[in-house]
């Protein structure tokens, strides 16, 4: 690549107090590339995006547009530099129009602004790219994919060069993300820079044209199409070869722990989230159910731990029937559960590591005398779950909130498997983890197999799903539309049955 | 955020997790000496010595046993109040009716002062104090039963029951429990001795005090060691996770709020048989909105809502002080006010460190 | 936690450190009290003089007293509430005031109480019913006043419908609604006196409001007894007439005020002063009469006729020259119940203690 490059970044170093977040590092962006940049949680990719849209200020090195130093003193300035950036969160407004949003805060709209004209604007750019939206609808009237849309179209208006994406498919549909990649392709075909930033291998290998891998805020190095593989890749990531597949060993199937006869669950609105779906998952058995989100998963997790009211059917754990029953008792009656939602839910943001582990059983006799709870005894289980799960905290009352996205699932795992369960819901165990904090919750989850524990594994991701278990359930509009052994199971039929395609081919054969 | 200050000179507000022991020390010494010193400037500029105003204000306060002991006095019903208010807040719960619960506390004791009056100090104090707890905790379960079941708004409901609590008072003082020989002012007839709190020597210190320190040795306990504690940390830090872990959050709030409450009411009944020694209308001046401030800086820990109430007593009586020296009553709240600015916005200092950020390179000007 | 409350001590050393500090270098020596020629006067006030009200008239008359007396040094204490006077007035005495006026109703246990404790200081109350042997009580006989405003607004009034804004339901308020209403019936039969509680002695806001009732509902002419010319605005506002009270308020609502019945505290306060001084003060309940001074009507505005004047002149003076009183019988209450006899008058044990209402008031007493 011998053209003028659009953007590079020199030396660049950014410290956070304790930690070097970015350390000398190098970046150059040309015209008409996706690059990907990848990298574990906290290896400093985001704050270095972050850098060149202007959110941050780098404590040394410099930033070069075209060729000339230049400094952001904010993302207004990084944006007159024609680098934009779509963050995870979106930033819209949902009240508001599409248009509006994308309006908003621009410095060049007049004070008296005719929207009609910009409207015809929007929507001519984003035919452009193929990035179907509609400028009158409300933020709120729109899907998540939608959003993102609207988010790219915005910085497009603002006259981008450089579009810089942070994880841009952890929110989306496998369809939705190969639209977005069409999208990127397009971008870059006429002259802009593309960065996405991710730690999914896939993606990498599927769309950049470069990738810079980045581990512990150092550049490990950064690589051109068809020079790297999937291994590379992943050995830069992780400072070690990781892809070496976990065994499933093979383990004796013990009786039904958990039975669902026929339940049917209503969602938040009222409406039937799950009807009628009957399953059973054995002692030594990981059931995964697949399934896009929305589909029920979260209603059949809340349903089967006392969370949210059966309407109809029964569940039975073991020979007990807790249709309904108090959470308390289900968590006696040994059912371990790790929630989508693992801090909030799983566990208390503004409270340490000690009260997080003793957060189910502070009532037992073994954790408190009368009304007094015995904290030495939390504490030293505490001090036990952290050796043995190696998690890293900084200290046994600091907030867990301020640990990592992998600490907090380990020690959220740590808590429900050391509670010797004979049934654990593990509701997407893996997402936004990085490679290595996902394969020691997979290991854990497979030793648990192996100790006779039955697992009900809820999750988006068919990998995963293919890597554990040993029977597969399709989640499909509220119905289980298909169980499969792992054995009989290919990923393009179980994929067909999430979009509900099984049932249509069968009608029509 | 950032500010810029010259040209080329930045300086930034960013969010630190742990502030250094240093500025833990020095950012609260900062803020009262910088709150002192622009009130003392403004002080100057009209005419007075400011100089003169904070030495009174010191002798007034602490300088004197009758000072010290005032201040005791005066923060007596903010700590118990603030304790109240504190617990609630704790699981999120925004008891804003302490001032009413107060109001209620007064009126059951009053009741039992008035209409036993056969019984020993020693059968009339204790049944005071349960039938303030009561009433104070019943006026906070009309709020807690609405918002445990139905989800109604407590910050409304408790404000409102306010009214009601304060109204109900003016009502039986104005109406059926005046002084028959009172002139029919509105008052009620005065305790006799055995419906009075002790109090400690010739001072005007009762036993509220104790009240107000014990249950904050007793909450700090109840919060941090027990299962019951436990239950109400979880919950005010995150209701899906203590559902998740099992724990009752109906029955809580209603029990919250009743201690909540019984513990206004507590305030109440310490007052008018502590202070008053009758029931009148304006019992409070406001202690139950005081709290609410008094709760916040004290983050809710119940050993420093004692220290704060204290600190707020004194404030409030060096106030009084000042004002003979000829400072208005209107410059004393300022003077008050602005020592509360600093101190909360010294608190902001230390969750947020500055960074000065010198030296950017020319050419920066032409971004 | 533990880092929260260490910091709180530390906040409380440091403040009352650095005022010690300041007292220091400010040089800040009490200026030297005992001068005994000097007689020193405290000040309690609930409101403060800005309320061109009840605070404002006691205010005015210390400003005449520090004039007429040279010997007087005066110091203040402004918008205490009744919980914190026992401190405040132990305070003024402990600084050395050889007379200390307490001037509110809910002051009254309190003055009793601190005055047990320093016997040499003499302490006054107004409107209040409890003495001792340094404490004597002084209010005026303000009802004559308004009786005389009565006749003013019984002759101003086209709707024969007189709004009045009441503070409380307590037997100074209620004397005051019923001398005025029968000044008001002396001179127009029909008329009737509608009252409207507001349970504020001082809320601008809702005394405004409760005068837009008043006017409402069809009055046309507004009295009060209240602490603030809140009424008398809202009579200007909507162009209709009104009686002040407290303070000459003309010159806050020119157009509406007709006069006002005020307070002259100016000559007991140098009279009692003068005698403290002289050891000739003893303690008694003094009740002034207009004849004294105390009491009288404000200029007349240029709305009231001559006709209006003449009527007051002549009632006036059978007051003044004590030929007749005003709660001379026969007087009727709202039931039309016979209450004063013919002939008789009321003794002034009945007048304050009263708790009904003339014939021709609408309102009710038990809110």
């Amino acid at each position: 690549m011998n053209q003028m490059c659009l953007a590079e970044m020199r030396g660049i170093t950014k410290r956070f107090p304790g930690v070097v977040a970015n350390d000398a590092v190098d970046l150059k962006l040309y015209p008409g590339e996706i690059h990907a940049l990848l990298g574990e949680n906290g290896s400093g990719k985001s704050t270095l995006m972050s850098i060149l849209a202007g959110l941050y200020r780098p404590d040394e090195g410099e930033i070069f547009i075209d060729g000339a130093s230049q400094v952001f003193r904010s993302p207004r300035d990084a944006i007159r530099a024609g680098i934009g950036m779509v963050h995870q969160h979106f930033k819209l407004v949902d009240t508001f129009t599409v248009a509006q949003n994308i309006v908003l805060g621009d410095r060049r709209t007049p004070f008296i602004t005719r929207m009609g004209r910009i409207e015809e604007q929007i929507a001519r750019l984003s035919q452009r790219y193929g990035l179907q939206i509609n400028p009158r609808a409300k933020i709120w009237q729109l899907s998540v994919g939608e959003r993102q849309r609207v988010e790219i179209v915005k910085m497009l208006y603002r006259g981008c060069e450089i579009l810089i994406l942070d994880e841009p498919t952890a929110v989306l549909t496998p369809q939705e993300a190969r639209d977005l990649f069409r999208n990127l392709r397009e971008m870059a075909e006429r002259g802009r820079a593309v960065v996405v930033i991710t730690h999914k291998l896939n993606e990498v290998m599927e769309i950049a044209d470069r990738v810079t891998v980045l581990r512990g805020g150092k550049q490990v190095g950064t690589m051109v199409r068809g020079e790297f593989t999937k291994r590379d890749l992943a050995c830069a990531m992780v400072g070690r070869d990781v892809l070496s597949r976990i065994q499933r060993k093979s383990v004796a199937k013990g009786p039904p722990v958990l039975r669902l006869d026929k339940v049917q669950v209503l969602n938040d609105s009222g409406c039937n989230a799950l009807q009628g779906v009957s399953l059973q998952v054995c002692a030594g058995e990981i059931f995964g159910i697949a399934g896009i989100a929305g589909n029920g998963q979260r209603e059949l997790a809340e349903a089967v731990t006392g969370l949210r009211n059966i309407s109809k059917g029964r569940v039975y754990v073991g020979d007990k029937d807790l249709t309904n029953a108090p959470v308390r008792r289900i968590i006696d009656e040994g059912v371990g559960y790790i929630p989508e939602d693992r801090l909030g839910t799983g566990l208390v943001p503004g409270l340490g590591v000690v009260e997080n582990v003793i957060l189910k059983d502070y009532r037992t006799p073994h954790l408190s005398k009368g009304p007094i709870v015995n904290r030495r005894i939390g504490v030293k289980r505490a001090l036990d779950l952290i050796a043995r799960f190696s998690i890293s905290v900084t200290g046994l009352d600091a907030p867990v909130k301020l640990l990592s996205g992998g600490n907090l699932q380990r020690l959220l795992l740590a808590r429900e498997i050391s509670s010797g369960p004979r049934l654990i819901i593990a509701v997407y165990p893996v997402r936004g983890l990085d490679i290595a904090a996902t394969e020691a919750v997979h290991r854990m989850l497979l030793e648990e197999r192996e100790k006779g524990t039955a697992v009900l594994l809820i999750s988006e991701d068919l990998d995963e799903i293919f890597k554990l278990s040993d029977r597969i359930g399709v989640l499909y509009d509220g119905n289980l539309v298909g169980v499969l052994d792992i054995e009989d199971a290919d990923a393009e039929r179980v994929g067909l049955m999430m979009m509900g395609g099984e049932e249509r081919e069968a009608a029509v054969r | 955020m950032k500010l810029r200050l010259t040209g080329r000179n930045i300086l930034q507000v960013e969010k630190t997790m742990t502030p250094s022991p240093v500025m833990v020390v020095l950012v609260p010494v900062a803020s009262i000496v910088l709150a002192l010193a622009v009130c003392g400037l403004f002080f100057y500029l009209s005419g007075k010595d400011p100089g003169y105003i904070y030495g009174k204000m010191f002798s007034g306060v602490v300088g004197s046993t009758y000072g010290l002991t005032e201040t005791v006095v005066k923060s007596i019903p903010l700590m118990l109040c603030g304790l109240g208010v504190g617990l609630a807040f704790r699981m999120q719960l925004w008891n804003i009716g302490g001032e009413g619960q107060l109001y209620m506390g007064a009126f059951a004791a009053t009741g039992i002062a008035l209409f036993f009056p056969d019984w020993p100090a020693w059968v009339l104090l204790p049944v005071m104090v349960i039938a303030a707890c009561l009433a104070g905790g019943f006026l906070a379960l009309l709020a807690a039963v609405p918002r445990a079941y139905l989800g109604v708004n407590e910050i409304i409901m408790t404000l409102m029951l306010n009214y009601v609590a304060i109204l109900w008072v003016d009502y039986l003082v104005y109406g059926p429990w005046r002084d028959p020989q009172g002139f029919n002012f509105p008052l009620t007839a005065p305790f006799r001795e055995e419906a009075v709190l002790p109090t400690f020597g010739d001072t005007r210190i009762h036993m509220g005090l104790l009240f107000g320190l014990l249950l904050a040795v007793v909450f700090y306990f109840v919060i941090y060691r027990t299962k019951w504690g436990f239950e109400v940390r979880v919950i005010g830090e995150s209701p899906e996770a203590a559902r998740y872990a099992g724990m009752n959050i109906t029955r809580n709030i209603l029990l919250v709020m009743l201690a909540s409450g019984a513990v206004c009411g507590l305030a109440g009944m310490a007052e008018v048989s502590g202070l008053m020694h009758r029931l009148q209308p304006g019992l409070s001046p406001g202690y139950g909105y005081t709290a609410i401030i008094i709760a916040w800086l004290a983050k809710l820990n119940p050993i420093a809502i004692v220290l704060v109430a204290f600190l707020f007593g004194g404030l409030q009586v060096g106030g009084y002080v000042v004002q003979t020296s000829g400072i208005p009553s209107t410059m004393v709240a300022m003077l008050q006010g602005t020592l509360l600015f600093f101190v909360l916005g010294g608190e902001i200092l230390l969750r947020y460190r500055l960074r000065f950020m010198p030296g950017m390179r020319a050419g920066d000007e032409s971004a | 936690m533990r880092k929260w409350y260490s910091k709180a001590v530390l906040l409380v050393a440091v403040m009352f450190m650095t005022a010690a500090l300041l007292a220091g270098c400010g040089g800040g020596e009490e200026p030297s009290a005992d001068n005994s020629d000097k007689i020193k006067v405290g000040f309690v006030y609930i409101g403060s003089p800005g309320d061109a009200g009840w605070t404002y008239a006691h205010d005015q008359a210390r400003k005449a007293l520090e004039e007429a007396l040279p010997y007087v040094e005066t110091e203040v204490v402004e918008n205490v509430a009744d919980a914190d006077a026992e401190r405040v007035l132990t305070q003024l005495a402990q600084n050395g005031n050889d007379v200390i006026f307490s001037t509110s109703f809910g002051f009254m246990d309190p003055t009793i109480n601190v005055a047990k404790k320093f016997p040499d200081v003499v302490f006054l109350h107004c409107s209040g019913y409890k003495t001792a042997d340094n404490v004597g009580t002084y209010f005026g006989r303000m009802y004559q006043a308004r009786y005389l405003t009565g006749i003013i607004a019984g002759m101003a009034t086209e709707s024969d419908l007189i709004g009045y804004v009441a503070a409380f339901p307590i037997p100074e308020v209620i004397r005051g609604i019923n001398a005025f209403t029968l000044g008001v019936r002396s001179v127009n039969p029909d008329a009737q006196v509608k009252v409207v509680w507001t349970n504020t002695w001082f809320d601008p806001a809702a005394e405004k409001e409760a005068a837009n009732a008043l006017l409402d509902a069809g009055a046309d002419v507004i009295a009060q007894h209240q602490d603030t010319p809140g009424p008398q605005q809202a009579a200007q506002e909507r162009g209709k007439l009104s009686i002040g009270y407290n303070s000459d308020m003309s010159k806050l609502a020119p157009k509406a005020v007709m006069t006002s019945a005020v307070w002259n505290w100016a000559p007991y306060y140098i009279e009692t002063v003068k005698a403290v001084k002289e050891g000739t003060w003893e303690s008694s309940s003094y009740w002034g009469s207009m004849a004294e001074g105390i009491v009288g009507l404000a200029p007349y505005g240029p709305m009231v006729t001559d006709e209006m004047k003449a009527a007051v002149e002549e009632a006036k003076e059978k007051i003044v020259s004590g030929e007749w009183d005003v709660f001379t019988g026969p007087i009727k209450d709202q039931n039309g119940e016979l209450r004063v006899a013919e002939g008789e008058t009321m003794s002034d044990k009945d007048m304050l203690s009263m708790d009904w209402f003339v014939e021709g008031v609408q309102g009710n007493i038990e809110q």
